[in-house]
């Protein structure tokens, strides 16, 4: 076995596909490519390869991360090189870099964070500096968002405040851009959607979804 | 902040990345389900400098994307314009209705997924007429692109609309609002319609010169006229030049048609996303009620080997996992043992699954189930069609109780445990006698399966599905009176009682929407008017169960005066005009007739395969070119 994993960048329109088409495409690519995937035992067997994170529907991704196993051996340079070669536009790979060894969880096992830039358009000046934001938003004891529960069907009330591990936001000509580090993967999770409602709540801005662009930046790992 | 998306780069393969979209674009798409329907840039979509073209092409797909990508119709011909520097294709489908409503609301006009270019903008704009039940949305996809519906109102700046696919083969419901139809095989004919395009500096000359060309139909240069009980009287040329009869276009060679190898592979789930190869075209049985089987004959195949290039390539260009086979009737490739095995082999290798779609269930087929392990997804399937041996005669369906049950016992044995069965109800002739053998075979299955899986039989189930008949033009049956809503209504309510057997599921058609659809596959030119109120009132995707309104189609019929019955509940007589008359399928009409008259007396006429038949259709085409047979008698 021979493990790999990609950095990769997902942006313009083609933001617009969801996971678990990303996930389908690249299997076909790499396939297309001549890589050959290992493939887990079973009644159905399916290859593996995985993301370090699920980005959203919508997001823009500008270091994403994928790991994969493969049969035989191959150079990096050569996984980045065909692959590049057969991405629809708006999918780069930047990198391809042999696993390193020692590790034996997966990528989505190890993450615990990811840096999301949000862009939020406003209509009116907001009279604060976006410094002056951020404190009044991070001073409440609380920030308390309703998150829906996987198993339960009724929405559950949480703090996401430990959730928030750096938070940056500029206010500048009709835009909020807000930088923060939040919480992700399987111990601790906060979605940028939860902060953006309970921000626009603060604020009591009412600025409809489809108006703002989230962008991942990174994804850190333990 | 960086507008990425607007950012216009070199992409990695050299060319311009021309897809930048604008922010009131990414506003829509922001907001409705499934936005990847809407943004092309698909692996293999083609990507062109639309400057760099003569003839920008739109291909219109009248259903949502899932469907219209499941079509290899579009496929081959978007390969074959595409492969031409001069001519650009791009696609075009129907928005969902949340999308739909956004657009409507914020006023932006239907879009190409390759440039986002306004549909209004293209020079000829084509719609694939795959069944009638489409016909609203394309008045709706004209109206979301900005353009006016009927022809007479569209002038020089307006797109030239085509439309071509089998129901163009009966093009008079649409007559008013098509400025061209094409119709038979499209892979010669619609890039040499595009090329004519060019030297033409109006529309009335382009339609013109084309109409010359077999297979193009161009009803603003036919006047037809009605008698007093709305019959056709006669059919008036406006235009001397245009033929009296349009011959269909066809296909002489198969094996050296072009065939897609560099699919586009949809980034969203469709109906199908698989590798296809058509491995043959045309069909030899003769099934009465069967347009597929009358208007694409004769039957032409393409070499075995090459279908195993083609099946290789696109596996290797597109990264499926499933590769499948096009034709009428998967068994009947001459060479389909060795094709199978030989398929199977180059499947085994690559992690890719095989898929056979309607097998004719003998022994062969059975060994090649089980290797492919195709139970493992679905039930087996078959098509009896009709009840009684007596009315499968009369609707010509060479399938004998003994198939069924031999085929039956055999699937059991092997470990099947899901039968699906599929019937027709309000077949001409047809008796509640007929009906009550659709009970009697499903009890029969689960008796055989009883006898071999003991008393308490297993885990097994029988389905039955049961679609309404439907007369089609070009048919023996085309003549035929549909049963009324009525009829359909008690007959199922009888099957439903009828089978009440446990284990058995009954499944029926909607009665409204096989009548609708018997209107517009047999009606004429004045239809068109019901089209328009419908469109009007707000009926769209009618084939649909959750979008269909019948109370809507009423008022459009009332509203228009056109009585529905007149097109589907009346038998027309051997003498009268129809309204397709105008369309040589290269099927006689002496022939139609000759099986509509056997039908009565129930006689069967056998698979051409076995002797000719006299369909006509040699006058023009060598039947079965390509094919080797090794021997016909296992018909």
């Amino acid at each position: 076995m021979f493990k790999y994993v990609l950095t990769f960048s997902k942006t313009g329109i083609i933001c617009y596909t969801s996971h678990l088409d990303i996930m389908r495409m690249f299997n076909r690519v790499i396939k297309r490519a001549g890589i050959r995937l290992s493939y887990s035992q079973g009644f159905n067997p399916h290859p593996k390869m995985g993301f370090a994170q699920p980005l959203s529907l919508g997001y823009s991704g500008l270091n994403e991360l994928m790991e994969l196993e493969t049969e035989e051996e191959y150079e990096p340079e050569d996984i980045k090189d065909k692959l590049t070669e057969l991405m629809p536009k708006g999918i780069d790979i930047l990198k391809c870099e042999k696993k390193n060894g020692a590790s034996k969880k997966t990528l989505a096992a190890q993450t615990v964070a990811a840096a999301y830039k949000i862009y939020i358009p406003i209509s009116d000046t907001i009279g604060i500096s976006g410094e002056e934001i951020k404190n009044s938003y991070m001073n409440q004891n609380h920030i308390t968002a309703l998150k829906r529960q996987k198993k339960k069907k009724e929405p559950v009330e949480i703090d996401i405040k430990p959730m928030i591990r750096e938070l940056e936001i500029i206010n500048q000509d009709h835009e909020l851009i807000v930088e923060a580090v939040l919480d992700s993967g399987s111990i601790s999770n906060l979605s940028p959607e939860l902060l953006i409602k309970t921000l626009q709540k603060h604020l009591s801005l009412d600025i409809d979804r489809g108006e703002i662009e989230i962008t991942r930046e990174k994804i850190y790992f333990q | 902040m960086i507008a990425l998306w607007q950012i216009v780069r070199k992409n990695k393969r050299g060319r311009n990345n021309y897809m930048n979209i604008d922010k009131e674009l990414q506003k829509l798409l922001n907001r409705v389900e499934k936005p990847a329907r809407y943004i092309g840039g698909e692996v293999n979509s083609v990507s062109k400098a639309p400057d760099s073209v003569s003839i920008r092409f739109g291909f219109a797909f009248p259903d949502t994307y899932e469907i219209g990508m499941s079509y290899m119709g579009m496929q081959i011909l978007y390969n074959i314009l595409n492969k031409n520097a001069d001519i650009y294709c791009e696609r075009i489908f129907a928005p969902a209705e949340d999308m739909e409503n956004l657009m409507r609301k914020s006023g932006r006009k239907l879009f190409t997924l390759e440039t986002f270019t306004p549909v209004k903008d293209l020079d000829m704009l084509g719609f694939t007429l795959q069944y009638e039940l489409s016909y609203t949305n394309i008045l709706n996809i004209l109206e979301l692109s900005g353009i006016p519906a009927r022809r007479t109102e569209r002038g020089e700046e307006y797109p030239i609309i085509i439309a071509g696919g089998p129901c163009a083969y009966n093009p008079e419901p649409l007559a008013y609002f098509i400025d061209a139809f094409l119709i038979g095989d499209g892979e010669e004919l619609l890039e040499q319609v595009c090329i004519m395009k060019k030297d033409c500096s109006s529309k009335e000359e382009f339609l013109k010169k084309i109409c010359k060309l077999d297979g193009v139909y161009v009803p603003a240069f036919y006047e037809p006229e009605y008698n007093e009980d709305g019959t056709i009287k006669r059919v008036s040329k406006l235009y001397d030049d245009a033929p009296d009869r349009v011959k269909r276009a066809l296909i002489q060679d198969l094996d050296k048609a072009e065939f897609p190898v560099e699919n586009i592979v949809p980034f969203i789930e469709t109906v199908h996303d698989r590798s296809v190869v058509e491995t043959f075209r045309g069909c030899t049985r003769g099934c009465r009620f069967c347009q597929a089987g009358m208007i694409y004959r004769p039957v032409r195949e393409r070499k075995k080997d090459t279908i195993k290039n083609l099946a290789e390539k696109q596996l290797a260009n597109t990264g499926h996992d499933e590769l499948s086979l096009l034709s009428l009737s998967t068994s009947d490739y001459s060479r389909f043992e060795e094709l199978a095995i030989e398929l199977m082999e180059m499947c085994a290798g690559q992690n890719v699954s095989l898929s056979l779609p309607s097998l004719r269930l003998d022994s062969f087929s059975f060994k090649v189930l089980q290797e492919i392990q195709e139970y493992r997804k679905s039930g087996l399937t078959f098509a009896p069609e009709a009840g009684s041996q007596r009315l499968r005669d009369v609707i010509n369906k060479n399938i004998t109780e003994d198939n069924i049950f031999g085929a039956v016992e055999k699937a059991i044995e092997l470990g099947w445990g899901h039968i699906k069965l599929y019937f027709m109800a309000g077949l001409p002739g047809e008796t509640y006698e007929d009906l009550d053998g659709i009970r009697e075979i499903a009890e029969k299955i689960m008796e055989i399966n009883f006898r071999i899986k003991g008393k308490k039989g297993g885990r097994f189930r029988v389905t039955i599905s049961v679609s309404n008949f439907v007369p089609k033009p070009h048919t023996p049956f085309q003549w035929a009176a549909q049963d009324t809503p009525d009829m359909f209504i008690d007959k199922h309510n009888f099957l439903t009682k009828r089978l009440r057997i446990k284990g058995v599921t009954f499944n029926y058609h909607e009665t409204g929407t096989s009548n609708l659809e018997a209107v517009f596959a047999r009606g004429d030119r004045r239809v068109g008017a019901v089209l328009e109120a419908a469109h009007r009132l707000g009926c769209k995707f009618d084939g649909w169960t959750e979008h269909f309104k019948p109370e809507l189609w009423d008022k459009a019929f009332e509203e228009t005066g056109i009585d529905p019955a007149f097109y589907s509940y009346r038998e027309r007589n051997y003498d009268e005009i129809l309204p397709w008359d105008i369309i040589d399928s290269f099927i006689t009409k002496e022939f139609l007739i000759r099986e509509n008259e056997k039908a009565k007396n129930a006689q069967v006429t056998p698979d051409c395969r076995l002797g000719c038949v006299g369909c006509g259709i040699n006058r023009v085409a060598e039947c079965f070119k390509d094919a080797e047979f090794k021997e016909v008698s296992d018909v």
